[in-house]
This record gives structure tokens, sequence and C-alpha cells, in this order.
């Protein structure tokens, strides 16, 4: 008993500062994966050493090759006395050495005869790593893996260029974590409690200490029944009226004997807010589509516990919640006496549970219909509804869709493909497609031996231009130089690209194993050279499209106006595609 | 060894690898990686230097140890496990601090480039300074949880370390610590204060008695601070010593160090689950605070100095404090915590993880290949972000920028002008803190520039002592009196020019300031220099994007909340702002396949 209760002390101060990031639920999932690695290749180890670390469940290593000089000179985890040996041993060894919480195993056998002659052998994995694998061999275990709804992570390092794609039937996400959140304080849809609270406090009567205290939530939620008062029971709708809202607000400061205003805090908090506080509270778009999904509407026995909340939360929104989410119930920290802030605090709280208690109503409800029992916990419930604005959902096409012409995104090629500088990145994805292809026809990678280079670059410049013109493109529209660049890299692994690649690749293992932080979807370019790297997060399109269709419908003048604001927007914003707004630019003087 | 080399490298790149001789500071999180880069890389002749020890805390990234080694030199561990694995490289390793005078310009100066991994600010500072001075490059990293960050650093080409200035570490108002705590970190902070008003270096700074000159101190708050005897506070202007020796006096009797202690409720029922996940009940809270009271008591009378030190790995320490914590936090209304959060707040845990620093450690050596190439316009500021931006990058190379000309380091005549009160301030103060911790100086001497070249600080030990406790207007110095400050260690000159204020807002005690156009700026501005002035130029900029639909969606200006902890990535909050709202190229970054 002692003993087991020490061990339990020394996990929870070995990984005392990861839990500060995904909590322990976070590391118990962790902590109960099984993650599969196929072929130890040097990123390979690096992934599985990022995973053993934190102190994933167990691993498996899938290898039938033996240990070579090359593989010693660019892994850790293989050392010279290992040549000769089964990779996946060695390998296993050395690794398992990182963590005693950590059981390791492994499979003397090639990936493809282990695809072929025991499929089931993947099924109780929780996520599959695969590197070094052709394209053949890959689309075989990607369309076993998807058979078995099992994630596939691939990766790769080649040269100065790293590669990641997840694969990924469906991924749900509630604690998705965002960088920055608008608060949900409901000052536009004041709740029953916060009017009664903010009634029951009286700024005229207050004395100094007390007014200069009052929290600012309160302070805007009076000065904006008053302005509505005044303005046919509209909120400050534009800039010039959300000006004129904090010149509003600012009168209330007091002054002293002498007439000079006096300096309150919480008032210069209170106009500060104006902005965000007046956002109107919505429902993310994000969350609605999740409504639409016919996950949410066709529910049955099968449904993940996420959809049945879908499911209850939307039904919250249609009903008691007049179209808005379940209250979050947290608020700022603030400029106020300890007594108001926590009560205030309580106001916030009280109304987030019995938000909750009526979505636990509905999860019940819907528990019962489907015949599934008491599932879901309280627990669960109370962290979905806080989350609820935060929900993501990924869902990823198969390799085999992506491998496939006729149902690849050509669209998404095209575009990338589109620009003259060539200076986009995914320029690697075809090149890294046109070296498998050079694999597949050759039996060996372009640019391995030195002196055959020359010979390789025009042989892979037929393989590029064929993959081209398969998707319709133009077969040139890739640079020489890139070509050249590729084939010098030998099919070489760089310790460092693939030290880049592990970190990379096994923080999105976590996230994935996790269910916490969103991962990226679904392709991944690290370049080396420029440090750059490229990959896709949903919703991009969307944002520049609302915006461009908003402008569409205003008046010359006001587009006029709206291209300025947009310009500044689009700086501000980061997005930095140029020539989208030159674009908009264009579109809008054709009008 | 590092066969694969032979195609990716070009032949020049891999003899300059070869040749180079590489410092690498620190051997912890980012260290470990950065060590196994290097000699994979090909790298063959590195030294290490960590003046730390290995806590079972770090095994979860810092994979070069083993928990049988806890305890141990970082930096000796770190070599002799990399050598195991590849024994054909030469390391050396110093368990010792960078900061030390051993580690002269001489000593630096042998190396091709200097990598940092390091996890503090002073040492990034003092490593800034010895680059500059040795005219060697820099490679400075860092991160906190999913967060990272790489720049190179070259003399007269770069921006130093030091170019922009830093946010010091959020602070509150000593009012609100004393008298109106709100949240839960306010009555950690008052917990650590007690911690060190019973136990520790006595600070006035940290003086936890209620203020019973603040004009804003309402009654009932007085009432309700569950602080020591009335009697002790009334007497107003007590000699600072007497909590101290007041608590010893009483034999450290919790009933009397807490007047609130016999009316905390006895029946709480605690919730249940592991001890530092669960928020303790009162009644706990009131056992383990009399039990740790006792411990340390206890140790404090072996201790032959009477002085503890507080520390988050230490259990009973983590204990009172976070007992006490709750225990104010139960009297003022306010929400309790668990061991394991308070413990996060109180020892400003940065979270880390390995995945995050075998990112970084690689981006090192990828910027480190091209400083040994002098290839400065190819070097980037790269930065981690978790998860990808708005425009779908995980990493944000940025172009480097050019030296700060008014940088109070590396510009030619550096300069600095700090805001105190004069007749308040005394030499030690300013030695302390405002050169040493503000200015990141080690062993600094100070003259008056007043034409008499008066010695107000040596640094050769005992020669000025009896300054220390003297004010700075006993030394005549006023508004606009140059100090002539030299560190003869980081070869560094600095002009100090005093400002006299007599009171600073926030209860500061002083300020430092670039240079006097932005003192006149930071004066208008109420939230003082500390990124007070970007937070308000960003609030007035928002009206602008009101247009944008959907608030909840990503994020869209790199804006985001952390606590005041994780003040390494903080400090380039601004900077990052300003950098990446340029658009270095026009290109559609996404790839759905």
């Amino acid at each position: 008993m002692a003993d087991t209760k020490k061990v339990v002390i020394d996990k929870k101060n070995k990984y005392d500062r990861q839990l500060r990031l995904w909590g322990d639920h976070g590391q118990s999932a962790l902590e109960s994966a099984c993650v599969c690695l196929v072929n130890v290749s040097a990123v390979g180890t690096e992934i599985l050493k990022n995973m053993i670390l934190p102190g994933v469940g167990s691993f498996t290593i899938v290898d039938g090759n033996k240990v070579s000089g090359e593989d010693v000179g660019n892994n850790f985890f293989l050392t010279k006395d290992n040549i000769g040996e089964s990779r996946a041993k060695a390998a296993t060894e050395l690794l398992s050495e990182l963590n005693d919480d950590v059981s390791g195993d492994f499979v003397e056998e090639s990936a493809e005869k282990l695809i072929r002659a025991n499929p089931d052998f993947f099924s109780r994995f929780t996520l599959v790593i695969a590197t070094n694998l052709c394209e053949r061999e890959l689309l075989e275990l990607d369309s076993l893996l998807s058979k078995r709804n099992i994630p596939l992570l691939v990766c790769r390092s080649y040269g100065f260029i790293g590669y990641m794609r997840i694969v990924i039937k469906e991924h749900t996400v509630i604690e998705s974590h965002p960088d920055s959140a608008h608060e949900d304080l409901r000052l536009d849809h004041p709740f029953p409690r916060l009017v009664e609270y903010c009634n029951s406090l009286d700024l005229e009567s207050m004395d100094q200490k007390e007014h200069s205290h009052t929290p600012w939530i309160v302070i805007v939620y009076k000065y904006l029944q008053k302005w509505k008062e005044s303005h046919d029971g509209n909120a400050p709708k534009n800039y010039k009226e959300k000006l004129l809202f904090k010149e509003f607000i600012k009168q209330g400061i007091r002054s002293n004997k002498e007439g000079f205003p006096l300096d309150e805090e919480n008032f210069d908090e209170a106009v500060k807010s104006v902005n965000t506080a007046l956002v109107p509270s919505s429902m993310p778009s994000v969350v609605r589509k999740l409504f639409e999904d016919p996950c949410c509407s066709n529910l049955d026995a099968e449904s993940s516990s996420f959809w049945i909340l879908v499911r209850a939360v939307k039904e919250f929104v249609d009903n008691e919640g007049k179209d808005l989410l379940p209250l979050r119930g947290t608020i700022p920290d603030m400029t106020a006496d300890s007594t108001r802030y926590i009560q205030l605090q309580h106001v916030y709280h009280g109304q987030a549970d019995d938000d909750v208690a009526v979505v636990t109503e509905k999860v019940r409800k819907i528990e019962q219909s489907i015949a599934k029992d008491n599932c879901i916990s309280d627990h669960d419930i109370k962290l979905f509804c806080k989350n609820a604005a935060f929900l993501r959902i990924f869902r990823s096409r198969s390799l085999a869709e992506e491998y496939n012409n006729k149902t690849a995104n050509l669209q998404e090629i095209a575009q990338h493909l589109g620009d003259e500088d060539n200076d986009d990145d995914f320029v690697f994805y075809v090149l890294l497609r046109g070296v498998d292809k050079f694999y597949e026809e050759y039996n060996r990678y372009p640019g391995v031996y030195e002196d055959q280079i020359e010979a390789d670059v025009l042989m892979l410049k037929t393989s590029v231009q064929k993959i081209l013109h398969d998707w319709g493109l133009n077969p040139t529209s890739i640079k020489d130089d890139y070509i050249h660049e590729i084939c010098r890299y030998g099919a070489a692994e760089l310790h460092t690209i693939s030290s880049f690649i592990g970190g990379a690749a096994a923080q999105e293992a976590i996230k994935i194993i996790t269910k916490q932080f969103v991962p990226f979807n679904n392709t991944y370019i690290y370049n080396a050279m420029k440090q750059s790297s490229l990959t896709e997060l949903p919703q991009q399109k969307h944002f520049i499209l609302v915006i461009h269709n908003q402008i569409l419908k205003l008046s010359v003048r006001k587009q006029w106006k709206s291209l300025y604001i947009i310009i500044k927007v689009f700086i501000l914003f980061n997005i930095g595609q140029m020539y989208k707004i030159k674009h908009l630019i264009l579109k809008s003087l054709s009008i | 060894m590092a066969a694969n080399l032979s195609g990716v490298l070009i032949e020049n790149t891999r003899e300059c690898v070869k040749q180079s001789k590489i410092l690498v500071v620190g051997a912890g999180g980012i260290g470990c990686e950065l060590l196994k880069n290097l000699v994979l890389t090909g790298f063959n002749d590195i030294t290490v230097i960590d003046l730390d020890t290995i806590d079972v805390s770090n095994l979860n990234r810092q994979f070069l140890f083993r928990k049988e080694h806890v305890g141990k030199s970082k930096a000796k561990v770190a070599m002799e496990s990399t050598l195991k694995f590849n024994p054909n490289v030469k390391i050396q390793a110093f368990h010792d601090s960078i900061m030390s005078t051993e580690y002269g310009l001489n000593f630096f100066k042998q190396f091709s480039a200097v990598m940092n991994a390091l996890d503090n600010r002073a040492a990034r500072n003092h490593v800034n300074r010895m680059c500059l001075s040795a005219d060697v490059p820099l490679i400075e990293s860092g991160t906190a949880g999913y967060l990272g960050q790489v720049q190179v650093i070259k003399k007269g080409l770069t921006e130093c370390y030091e170019c922009q200035p830093k946010p010091t570490q959020k602070t509150f108002p000593g009012c609100t610590i004393r008298n109106t705590p709100s949240e839960p970190v306010h009555c950690v902070v008052w917990a650590k204060h007690l911690f060190n008003q019973l136990f520790g270096e006595d600070d006035p700074d940290q003086d936890v008695s209620p203020d019973t000159e603040d004009p804003e101190l309402a009654g009932d708050a007085g009432k309700s601070a569950m602080e020591k005897e009335a009697s002790e506070t009334a007497v107003g202007g007590i000699e600072r010593k007497s909590t101290r020796t007041w608590a010893t006096g009483t034999a450290y009797n919790p009933h009397k160090l807490f007047n609130k202690y016999s009316d905390l409720p006895k029946d709480t029922k605690s919730e249940t689950g592991m001890r530092d996940q669960r928020v303790w009940s009162i009644q706990e809270c009131s056992d383990v605070f009399s039990t740790c009271l006792s411990k340390l008591r206890d140790q404090v009378h072996q201790q032959g100095d009477g002085v503890l030190v507080w520390d988050k790995d230490d259990e009973i320490a983590m204990d009172f404090v976070t007992s006490t914590a709750n225990i104010r936090a139960y009297i003022f209304g306010i929400a309790l915590k668990s061991r394991f959060d308070i413990k996060s707040t109180a020892g400003n845990i940065i979270p880390a993880i390995a995945t995050t620093n075998a990112i970084i450690a690689a981006l090192i050596v990828m910027e480190g290949i091209k400083v040994l190439h002098g290839d400065f316009d190819k070097c980037k500021q790269i930065y981690l972000n978790r998860q990808a931006n708005p425009r779908k990058k995980l990493l944000v190379p940025c172009a480097l920028d050019k030296p700060n000309p008014k940088c109070y380091v590396c510009s030619s005549k550096p300069e600095v002008t700090v805001v105190l009160n004069t007749e308040k301030f005394t030499v030690k103060q300013l030695e302390d803190k405002v050169l040493k911790v503000g200015l990141g100086m080690v062993a600094p001497d100070v003259e008056i520039d007043d034409g008499k070249g008066t010695i107000l600080i040596s640094s050769e030990e005992g020669e000025t002592e009896e300054n220390a406790e003297k004010h700075l207007s006993n030394f005549k110095i006023t508004s606009g009196t140059i100090l002539k400050c030299d560190d003869f260690l980081q070869n560094y000159n600095l002009n100090v020019i005093i400002a006299h204020k007599d009171k600073l807002e926030e209860e500061k005690e002083f300020v430092i300031v670039g240079d006097l156009s932005e003192l006149k700026a930071t004066a208008e501005t109420p939230n003082g220099v500390n990124g007070g002035q970007e937070e308000n130029k960003q609030e007035d900029e928002d009206d602008d994007l009101m247009v944008v639909e959907d608030p909840v969606e990503e994020p869209v200006v790199e804006q985001r909340k952390r606590k005041a902890d994780d003040t390494d990535i903080e400090e380039n909050k601004a900077k990052r702002m300003k950098l990446t709202s340029i658009p270095e190229e026009s290109e559609d970054d996404v790839v759905i396949l």
C-alpha cells in the first residue's frame, strides 16, 4: 500500500509541468493510449521519444529491417553496437529506458507483410504513426485503418523538408483552449439575475469609495439601459455611437470640490471595455454548423457523447437559451471591492449552473430515448457547456481520396501552384509525390548515388511532370531549381529536421489522444531553409467570404469607406494575403 | 559519423560545422535536445554549462536524465549521457553559473557561436552582454508550454536581447494584498509574504499587516482582515522586525496569528480525490496550517541563521502557503483553490513539454548553421504558435530587426533614466534593485559624475560599505545627476540619469525608462511603463474591427491572454504584433488534401 502511494506521488511530480497544460484527464487519456510506429527512422524514434517522456501508455514498433551504419548516423536511439541487430528491437530497448511507466513492444516484421497477414494487429492501437512507407504500402495501411476508425499520422523527414499528414475520420474537440476569447457577459441579453443584481445597486447614493469600486460590468449595464431609453431601445451600433456612449459613461465620473474629475479606475475600465462588451452575443458559426450536422439530428445508441451533448445544447439554444449558448459563467478580473466582485461572480456562476442543469435534463432524456444508460457524467456536461462556444470538429479526407486524381482537391492544388513566383512551400508537396513516383518506377530515391544526380534530375522531372499532367495542370509549373534541390537531398534524413518533425508530430499526436487543443488540418510542410511552415486551420475562407459579401451589399461610397477599413483590418489581422485585397479593390471598382 | 549529411549539407557547411566550437548555456529542456541535435549534425566541440541539479519534474522532457540522476549536476549528466551515445565528440561540462566571474571575455571569445537554452532573464541579459562584448554571435531561445521562439543576435547587425524593453513581472498593489483581496492570487501572494514574515528574510515590502494609514480602508475591512492582534497594528509605526519577534513570542500559536482561526468551521467536508487536485475543506486547511506552523517553527529554530527560504518544491512550505491562502480566501469569500493550482501561482510555474523543446532546439541548430556561415541576412527570429495562426502558420519567421539606437545595452553610448525618490532610496537599494535586478549588472562600480569622481558603489568588497544605508540625496544626487556605472565582467558602461519624483504610481519604488521622451509619454498614461501603452493603442484601433462577424471565431490579432508567469514569451508580444502585422510575402496557405 505504502509503495503504490509513493509511485503516485512520483508521477505527479514527474508530470507536473505538463499537467498544467492538459490536466489530469488529459494525462489519463495519454496514459491509456497505445501507439504504433511503423518503421524506425530518426523521425519515428524522435516522435516516440516525445510521447514516451510525457508518459504515453504503451508503444509498439513494427520494422523488419536490421540496423545499418546510416541509421546510427542520424538516430539517437540506435548505437554502433546495434549494427546488424533488429531495428525494431534495438530502438524499443533504448526508447524504453526513457520512462519506466511506459511499456514498449516490437514486431520484427515489415509493415507490408503484417498488413496482409494480420490486418487485425492494428485494431488495438489508439493511433498509428507511419514513416518511410512507399506510396503503395501507405495506401494499404490507410484503407486498413480507416475501416477500423483508427487515426493515422504520416511523417517524413526528407533533406531540408519535413512533412506531416493527419488522417482521421472524425475528431471532435471540446477543450480547444482558444488563445483569446470574448468574455461571455450578455450585457445585450441580460439574464434576470444580472438585471436584479444591477438594479439592487444605486450609483447615485453610493459613498465615494463604493462608487469607485463598483464593478465596470454594472456600470456599463446601467449606462446601457439609460442609453437605450433615449435611443428607441437600441444599443450603440456604430463607431460614432460607441464614442458617444463612452463619453456618456465618462460623465458619470464624480468630481471633487474643485470640479476636477476624480480618479475612478472602474469607470476607466468601463470605457475601455465598451467595444468588447457591446459585441452582440451570438452563436458562433462553427457551433451552428455542428447543429446542422446529420450526426446531431440522427442520434442512436452508437452516437458518441459529443453528439449527444451537441444535440442537448442545440435543444437548449432552440428553447430556453433563446438562440444563445449556455452561459460560460466567468467574469474577467476588474477593479472592485471583494464583496461585490464575488457577488457578481456568483450571479454569473449561478446562471451558468442553471443552464447546465437544463442541459443535463435534456441529456438524460436523449440518453433514455436512444436507450443509452446514464453514461455522460455531470462533470462532462458542465465542461461541455463551459466550452460550448469553442467546440471543434475535424474530419479529414483519406489518403485514398487524396491520391486518386478524380477525388483529389485539385482546386486547392491549382491555387497553390498558380502563384507565379512559385514561392509557396506547397511545391514541396508535389516534389515529395514526385519522389514517390520515382521510387515506384526505379525502386530507389533520386540522387542517392552522387554520380547519377544529373540523370536523376531529368527522370524526377518527368515524374513530377506526369503528376502535374494527371492533375490537369501545367506540367512545367515547377521550377528546375526545386527539382535539383530535392535530388541533391538524395533521400537523406537530417537529424535536425527529424527532431523538428518529431516534436511537432508528437504534439499533434498528443492533441489527438487527449482531445484537447486544435490539431492542424490536414497537411503540414516545414521548409528548414526558410524556417517556414504551411498548414491549414478551418474557417479561414469562410471569414474572408463574409467580409467580401458584406462589402458588395453596400453602396459604392460606403464601399470605398469599408475598403479602407478592410485594408486596415487585413493588415492588422495579419492575414497577409495582399493579392486578395487587390482582388477586392478591383472588384469594387468594377461595380 | 553523421553519414547522411553528405548529400544535404554542402561541403563547406560540413567543414564549418566540424571546425566550430559551440557554447551551450543551460542543460535543461532545450539544452538536452540541443546537445543531441548538435552531435548528430556533426558538431564535435561543445561546451555546456548549467548550475542546476536534476529534479524529478525535469524527467518528463529532459531525456538525457533518468530517475537515478536526480540531485546530480545537469551539465555533467547531460555530457555523460550524450557521450554514451556518441563517444567521438568532445564535450566539456561545467556545473556552474554562467554569471560567475570565471567566465569572462576570454572564455566567450573562444567560441564560434553561443546558444542559449536558459530559463531566466538575468542570465539571458548577462550572456547577451558577454556576447556583445566578445562579438560572438548568440542564438537566443525560450519556450513556455506550447509556445516558443528563437532569435539570432549579432553585434551591430541585429537587435540585442535587451533592445526592446521587457515588461517586469506583474505585481499587485500592496493595499490589494493587505486589505482588499478579490482574487485567489492575492491570497496566495499574501500567504507567501506571511511565510517570509514569519520564517524568511525580512522584507518591508512584504509586510502583510493591514495598512492603517490606507485612506480607503473601511472599518469593516479592517475588522474582517484576520491579521495579527489589534494592539500590534494599532501602534502603527512599530519596528518591522516585530512581526517576527512577536510571532516567536507567542510560539507561533495559530490562534494568536489568525484572530479568526477559532471561528473557522470545523465540520466542512473535503472533496474526494487526490490531495493535490481537490480543494481542501476549511477544516483541512486549518489542520494543515497548524501542523505546518509547528513544523516550520522547529525548522527555523534548528536553522543557524533562523531564515527559511520559500520553495515551491518543499512539501511543508507549499502546504503552508496552500492552507494559509485558502483560509484567507475563505474569510474574504473568494474561491478556494487546489494545492496544484496554488503551486502554479505561487511558484510561477511555466508549463513545459518535450515536444516544444524538440522543435525549438531544431530551429536553433538550423539558425546556427546560417550563423556559422556568416549568412546573417538569412537569419530569422522565429515564433512557434500553439496552433496555426490565421495565416495557417505554426511557425512565424520574421526578419531580424536592426539594433535599437537607443538601447541601453548595445548602443554606442548607453544611457538610461531611472525615476525614483532620492530622499527615500538608499545606495543599497540602487545597487540591488536597480543595477542588479533592473539593469542586469553583476558587479557594478558606480561613480557620480559630479566633477569630483565620487565613488558611490565599488565592486571591491568593503570599499563602499558605509554608503549602503545612506539615501541618494545624502550624496547630492537629484534630478539630472548622472551616475557612471561600470560592470567590469560584462565590459559594460552605462550612464544612469536620475529623475527625482516624490511618489510613483502603483506604489512602485522606481521606474526605468529608456530615454526622456519615453518618460513623458508614460507620465500621461495611467498604466505606467509595463506594456500599458501598447494596450491602449490597441484598444483604440479595435473600433474599426467591428465589421467582423462571429467574434468567437479564431483569434484574429495575435493577442494571447497569458498568465503573468510566462514572461519569456510575453516579453515579445508587443514586438511580435508589430512584426507580424507587416505581411512578409503574399501566399495562400490552405492545404486540405
